[in-house]
């Protein structure tokens, strides 16, 4: 059993969450954004995780013992647009208003974005502290002896 | 009198299946957002109280303790899903644990000293 190995998977979720975290401020800072460069609407985006290895090849390896290296780790599998109808909002004086004066704008909730990034703040402060306690006991285990 | 080498060895078995919880809870904790995900466990009681009827059965036979607690813990997959702050205490739970035991270790290295230097001086 090798604690070293333990770092990966911390850092594994850390670095899912940072992705989660870019999406979810990628989705609110364009939260206005009425058309995006190219002509087309803003999609709020979303990040699919997935773990490798699977649960299930997990209960196959546990026959011959499990070490870190075969524990799940996350992976961001892609991003991807939804699909929600945009908000309409009327505003006739808008350069992007339709011919009725409504403007088109991305289906981004300001109450779930802001949940979004509560729970990602929560799981990124767990992973740190999962790192730091792996730290400490490897620390400790160097230090194992030094009294003697 | 026990051997203070198998009580040692008993002693690293222990704390090796104590750094298994850790990168077990870590898995969790990391993939606590995954859709799908089932969360993992160490199981190791049925063998620790196996292993622990052994030894009180021969109590003074060398080595029963050290070959009988030698299986390491299995990780099995649960039905539910990771709970946040359930994992990080049992995580602080189980790093104490680990210090503990390398105090005990410490300890039996220390009385292994002890004898080394013929009781003067440890």
């Amino acid at each position: 059993m090798n604690l070293f190995s333990v770092f990966d998977i911390s850092s594994a979720g850390m670095s899912v969450e940072q992705s989660k975290l870019a999406v979810a401020a990628s989705n609110i800072a364009n939260s206005r954004t009425s058309k995006m460069a190219d002509g087309t609407m803003f999609k709020p985006l979303s990040v699919s995780v997935r773990s490798t290895p699977s649960t299930y090849q997990l209960i196959a390896a546990s026959i011959n013992g499990v070490d870190a290296n075969t524990l799940p780790r996350p992976q961001v599998a892609g991003i991807v647009a939804s699909n929600a109808p945009p908000h309409l909002v009327y505003d006739p004086g808008h350069p992007d208003a339709d011919a009725r004066g409504f403007v088109s704008l991305p289906a981004v909730d300001p109450v779930s974005s802001m949940l979004e990034l509560m729970n990602i703040s929560r799981s990124y402060e767990a992973n740190i502290r999962a790192f730091d306690i792996t730290r400490n006991l490897i620390q400790r285990t160097i230090d194992m002896g030094k009294a003697l | 009198m026990f051997e203070t080498a198998s009580t040692s060895e008993v002693l690293a078995r222990a704390i090796d299946l104590c750094a298994l919880r850790q990168a077990v809870y870590s898995a969790n904790i990391a993939n606590v957002n995954v859709d799908g995900y089932r969360r993992l466990e160490v199981q190791f009681d049925a063998q620790a109280s196996q292993a622990a009827m052994t030894a009180s059965q021969s109590l003074f036979n060398r080595g029963a303790v050290s070959n009988s607690a030698s299986q390491s813990g299995v990780v099995v997959a649960t039905n539910s899903t990771v709970k946040l702050d359930e994992e990080m205490a049992a995580m602080a739970k189980n790093a104490l644990r680990y210090q503990s035991l390398l105090g005990a270790y410490e300890q039996s290295m220390g009385l292994l000293k002890m004898a080394v230097h013929e009781g003067r001086g440890a």
